[in-house]
């Protein structure tokens, strides 16, 4: 019988044997050395942390480990690997899209997001997918592009 | 479009989209020690005496005693100490450091420190200062006649509030003393300010001390001069750790509650109106400086010069004061004093118009300065002031004069409309003689052996893309494709001093320095040799020579101009408005990518919106800071961004690279006239002061003053 | 597992809860902010009964553990309560956060509660010792001080569905997204042939409590359209007085203000 947290990471069956209460962002950053999860705030209001439990997008800060049993975590180093990044990174590089940087792993995790749920969103759509990833740098518009890029370009991916 | 401006993929974008760009809180732990300062929980107060508990193996603390060199950082007067020594001056002012392996035990014991105060009575408001940290003056012909002969005299108060620069990536640091030498790297914005301050606190000489900028998550002037504060603490901390490095990273309330903010101001302003123009301004601005004075100086003399906005008005008196409060001390902001003082000049010019029956836009363009007019210290508009052509594009894209009269009728329903305009600049490059006499840049481009060149600076990319617009510079004068120009972030022991990464200067003056030192290397270039050519800053012969004491002279080369307009709509049952549109038109000179220039254009505007209104941030009755954190300090989320409009207006100066001058700070200095002018029209009220609330909205909405 | 627990069944994560010092995590996303809680979690995101989503009659079974995205996605969901959850937050707050975790938290903010109160929903509460049902109004005793029995887990929100449109809602924030509410109000009104036979009204973010006064809104039940006109004046000063609200990051006075306009917009909304 296993002990400890059974969970997919980035593709690969991980066991995680610390506490159950340990924070999700605190165990991928700190444990898995994946520190292209950011923390920005640590309260679940900013996006910087943001990952993929079973496809959806999460604030790794706001989970605690127990929670990931059974389930499969994604982070940006594992998405970085996918065809649908390549997609999306040509498209927020096409746009400058990228500042400073700290915002973009949880943007592009957010991108995705919003393309699985609808691969030709509205503008409306983009800005209500992206509306937890905070960016002090880009006023937005540049990201909602590439976002609007991605779409066009990374048809049957979605 | 220049060929330079075309936009090209910019040289850190694959690494901070795969997530693998390393901020400094990414190093990998190995045996780093954590730092957690000890901080007063008064605004005022003497340290009567600390009690440090026994501490476990491996944990320590230092404090003012600890300091190798002189217990004062380095800003521009040297009055922040290291660690306060017997006064605290504001609450969150450092006491101590807590510092050992692990992070939460760290923590732990620093809050089982405990500091004897005896509390001193603090002022936690601008009108009960009584310590003028610094007070300038300068003006221009005849004010007490202008004010005599006037038809009418108007005077009124404004008041702007704090802004948090909510960079995502909070501050942090990380030193390792090892064989004398101190290497000190992280988040940053001014690696030799850094540099400068370990020298004097450690008690080094410089070639001991290492500095180096980590990828940078924003910055905003928020990493101007606090990086030193926290660099000098950590180095302490190092000192004291037998070789073992030290980090310390702020969570965001500590960040929020206790690093430096944009000046809160009281701007009294009198101006006189005769034959229905601006005769003569008196103004007199109260920058609340908090408890040390860090950059307040220049902070209020660039708020000072800009005062009288974009107009030419004849009689002159400019007074201002940066205060002492027992709050935390504010510093560097995107606009760095310009804000504040367009914010006052542009709603006042609002009201005088709408007194006299006339448009505010109207009036305005009847007071629009002109090249060759002279600026408000008796310098030159040098260069084209094309905002009469700027209000013309940005009329059309927001179909602004139609949208004015259609709104200034009533409006019976729920909803009400309002558009309105600001007029504004930005001095490009740092105040005054400060360029010339203070920074002296020196770039750098050395040549390898194999052709690939490296651009030496110590200019640091935020997030504005200083990296991929030198290199392009370089990469264009030397006719190489851009993967082979080298820029990589800045470190004390390689590249010169060419300056901090602040007052819209790097592009404009460390990129021109560049592309004569291009130009140099491709006229000296030896194939297959290493070579290293050097440039040194030179005044452009045009400039009028500052004089600081007087306040006379160019205290800039040349403007970066700027023309907004916003519209809005607000509900009057809750007060709450909604930003339809934004509207602008900037003159950065020449843009040096179009992508790059653009996303901070867009960046910055959006900033002064939320400064205007959602970006409050307020003391307790104590003077602690009480929005803390981004649950409770507000910045736009991407659904609050209007339709935003931006056109690049390029009037090219030749002194700056290829036409270029400064843009980083350009977008968000007026953004919040704009804005509140649309407001006062949507209310049919008058607006005196920023952040304006739906509260404000509703509750001033609600008085009977019409304009 | 070390500190956390991972049931699979409703009678596991009740037998644990009674059987340990354990904390109920539910999305986790206002537990895990702040500082760690000492003890154990008691996940509750595998078990199966908290999930449902179960229509019996005019009531609507909610599980507890529904997160708010599950919700907005169902076809069952009524536009109202949809249209309240999709102002929460942001996205990935949503994929995590349930309206059981959004009612236990006992804040008079919390966006959903708001549509149950206004709703007159139920709770449906167990422990090992049994279930019972109770009304949300019941259910909270003060600001944050819950009728939640020791060992006791919310397990559904039966909601009423009867009256649920049409509706008017409004939330009053600082911004788009990621808003606390400052305010917000729901107004339910049926008028069939000229008679109101269903008004019901409920007030976020201003008291201690979500401010929910049948009584008031009885005074126009039973009602015609004009009788109601007649004492609409009688109406607004009952819940003048009874709107009392506390300071916040806004005035009382600008609270009270804006709770006003919004119900005489709703009156208005309905020809009264």
């Amino acid at each position: 019988m296993r002990q400890g947290i059974v969970f997919q990471l980035n593709g690969e069956e991980t066991v995680y044997e610390g506490s159950a209460t340990d924070r999700l962002l605190d165990v991928l950053r700190e444990e898995y050395r994946l520190t292209g999860v950011k923390c920005g705030c640590k309260e679940g209001e900013c996006g910087s942390c943001s990952v993929l439990i079973d496809d959806k997008l999460v604030n790794s800060c706001m989970v605690a480990m127990g929670r990931v049993q059974g389930s499969s975590v994604v982070t940006i180093e594992g998405f970085s690997k996918t065809e649908r990044f390549k997609v999306l990174d040509a498209a927020y590089a096409s746009v400058s899209a990228v500042q400073c940087g700290y915002c973009i792993p949880g943007m592009i995790l957010a991108s995705n997001c919003i393309l699985s749920k609808n691969p030709t969103p509205t503008e409306a759509d983009i800005r209500e997918g992206i509306s937890g990833n905070l960016c002090r740098c880009t006023g937005y518009n540049a990201i909602v592009k590439a976002i609007q890029i991605a779409a066009k370009e990374g048809e049957g991916l979605w | 479009m220049k060929q330079i401006s075309k936009s090209v993929i910019k040289k850190d974008h694959g690494v901070k989209a795969r997530g693998s760009a390393v901020y400094v809180g990414d190093f990998a732990q190995q045996d780093m020690l954590h730092g957690k300062l000890v901080r007063s929980p008064y605004a005022h107060a003497k340290i009567l005496g600390i009690k440090i508990p026994e501490l476990p193996e491996g944990y320590f603390t230092v404090g003012y005693r600890d300091v190798p060199g002189i217990n004062e950082v380095h800003i521009v007067k040297d009055d922040t100490p290291v660690f306060a020594e017997t006064v605290v001056e504001y609450i969150g002012d450092p006491v101590l450091m807590v510092v050992g392996p692990d992070e939460q035990e760290t923590e732990r014991l620093a809050g089982e420190i405990v500091v004897e105060y005896e509390e001193l009575p603090a002022i936690l408001d601008v009108r009960d200062a009584d310590t003028v940290f610094f007070d300038y003056s300068f003006g221009s012909g005849d004010v007490d006649k202008a004010f005599a002969e006037a038809d009418k005299i108007y005077e009124e108060e404004f008041e702007t509030g704090y802004q948090e620069q909510a960079y995502l990536e909070t501050q942090g640091m990380i030193a390792d003393f090892n064989d004398g030498k101190l290497t000190i790297h992280g988040s940053m914005q001014c690696p030799y300010y850094v540099h400068g301050a370990l020298v004097k606190a450690m008690g080094l000489t410089p070639d001991r001390v290492r500095v180096l900028q980590d990828v940078t998550g924003g910055g905003f002037g928020g990493k101007e001069a606090y990086p030193s504060i926290l660099a000098c603490q950590t180095a302490v901390a190092a000192a004291k750790a037998g070789g073992k490095p030290v980090r310390v990273v702020f969570g965001r309330r500590e960040d929020m509650e206790f690093t430096s903010k944009r000046h809160p101001s009281l701007c009294r302003y009198k101006f006189a109106v005769k034959d229905g123009k601006v005769s003569a301004m008196d103004a007199d601005a109260i920058f609340n400086a908090g408890g040390y004075t860090t950059l307040s100086a220049v902070v209020l003399q660039r708020g000072l010069i800009s005062a009288p906005g974009v107009y030419s008005i004849e009689n002159l008196r400019i007074h201002g004061t940066a205060v002492k409060t027992n709050t935390v001390p504010n510093g560097a902001y995107r606009g760095f004093g310009a804000p504040q003082t367009f914010f006052a000049t542009e709603m006042m010019m609002d009201h005088i118009a709408k007194d006299l029956g006339e448009e505010p836009l109207d009036f305005k363009k009847r007071h629009l300065a002109k090249q060759g007019d002279a600026t408000s210290t008796g310098g030159k508009y040098h260069f084209p002031v094309p905002i009469p052509a700027m209000i013309d594009e940005v009329e059309k894209m927001s179909d602004f004069a139609q949208k004015r009269k259609e709104y200034a009728k009533p409006q019976p329903g729920r909803f009400k409309k309002g558009i309105g305009i600001g007029l504004w600049f930005h001095g490009a490059g740092f105040t005054g003689n400060g360029e010339r006499d203070i920074i002296k840049a020196v770039a750098r481009l050395h040549k390898y052996a194999d052709g690939r060149v490296e651009i030496l600076v110590s200019q640091s990319d935020i997030g504005q893309g200083i990296k991929t617009t030198l290199s392009k510079i370089v990469a264009n004068e030397l006719n190489l494709p851009l993967e082979k120009v080298i820029c990589n972030n800045p470190d004390t022991d390689r590249v010169p001093d060419s300056g901090p990464t602040v007052a819209s200067r790097s592009l404009m003056t460390v990129g021109e320095l560049l592309r004569r030192a291009s130009i140099r290397l491709r006229s000296e270039w030896k194939e297959g040799e290493e070579q290293t050519v050097e440039e040194h800053f030179k005044e452009p012969d045009f400039v009028i020579p500052f004089d600081i004491e007087k306040f006379e002279g160019d205290a800039y080369p040349t403007y970066a101009w700027a023309v907004c307009a916003v519209e809005v709509q607000v509900d009057s049952l809750t007060g709450t408005n909604e930003i339809l549109g934004a509207w602008a038109s900037f003159d950065v000179g020449t843009p040096m990518d179009m992508n790059i220039v653009v996303g901070q254009m867009e960046g910055g505007l959006l900033q002064g919106l939320g400064y205007a209104s959602m970006e409050q941030m307020a003391a307790n009755a104590k003077g602690r800071i009480r929005n803390n954190s981004f649950s409770d300090y507000l910045i736009p989320t991407a659904m609050d961004v209007p339709v935003m409009q931006v056109h690049m207006h390029v009037e090219e100066y030749p002194d700056g690279p290829y036409g270029a001058k400064g843009a980083g700070e350009l977008p968000l200095v007026g953004a919040p006239c704009a804005y509140m002018s649309a407001m006062e029209q949507a209310l049919g009220k008058k607006i005196y002061h920023i952040p304006f609330s739906a509260e404000d909205a509703l509750l001033r909405a609600d008085e009977k003053e019409d304009i | 597992m070390v500190n956390g627990f991972v049931p699979t069944s409703l009678e596991e994560a009740l037998k644990i809860r009674a059987a340990n010092d354990v904390i109920p995590y539910a999305g986790g996303t206002d537990l895990m902010i702040g500082e760690r809680r000492e003890g154990a979690y008691l996940f509750l995101n595998r078990v199966p009964e908290l999930k449902i989503v179960k229509r019996e009659g005019d009531v609507l079974r909610l599980g507890a553990g529904c997160t708010f995205s599950e919700l907005i996605e169902h076809p069952e969901t009524p536009a109202l309560l949809k249209e309240a959850l999709q102002r929460i937050a942001a996205p990935a707050i949503r994929n995590e956060a349930t309206i059981g975790g959004n009612i236990a938290n006992g804040s008079a903010k919390a966006d959903s509660a708001l549509i149950f109160f206004v709703a007159d929903a139920k709770l449906k509460l167990a422990s090992t010792a049994g279930e019972r049902v109770i009304p949300i109004k019941a259910f909270y005793l003060g600001r944050k001080k819950l009728d939640l029995r020791p060992n006791e887990l919310i397990t559904e929100i039966l909601l009423p569905t009867k009256w649920l449109t049409p509706y008017y809602y409004q939330k009053v924030g600082a911004r788009k997204a990621l808003a606390i509410s400052r305010l917000s109000f729901a107004g339910l009104m049926h008028i069939e042939n000229g008679v109101i036979e269903h008004c019901a009204t409920a007030f976020g973010a201003v008291s201690a409590v979500v401010l929910r006064r049948d009584d008031i809104d009885a005074m126009l039940v039973g009602k015609t359209v004009e009788q109601a006109k007649q004492i609409r004046g009688e109406y607004l000063a009952a819940y003048r007085q009874a709107i009392d609200p506390i300071k916040g990051r806004v005035s009382s006075e600008y609270r009270k203000m804006v709770c006003m306009n919004l119900l005489e917009d709703f009156l208005e909304a309905n020809g009264i």
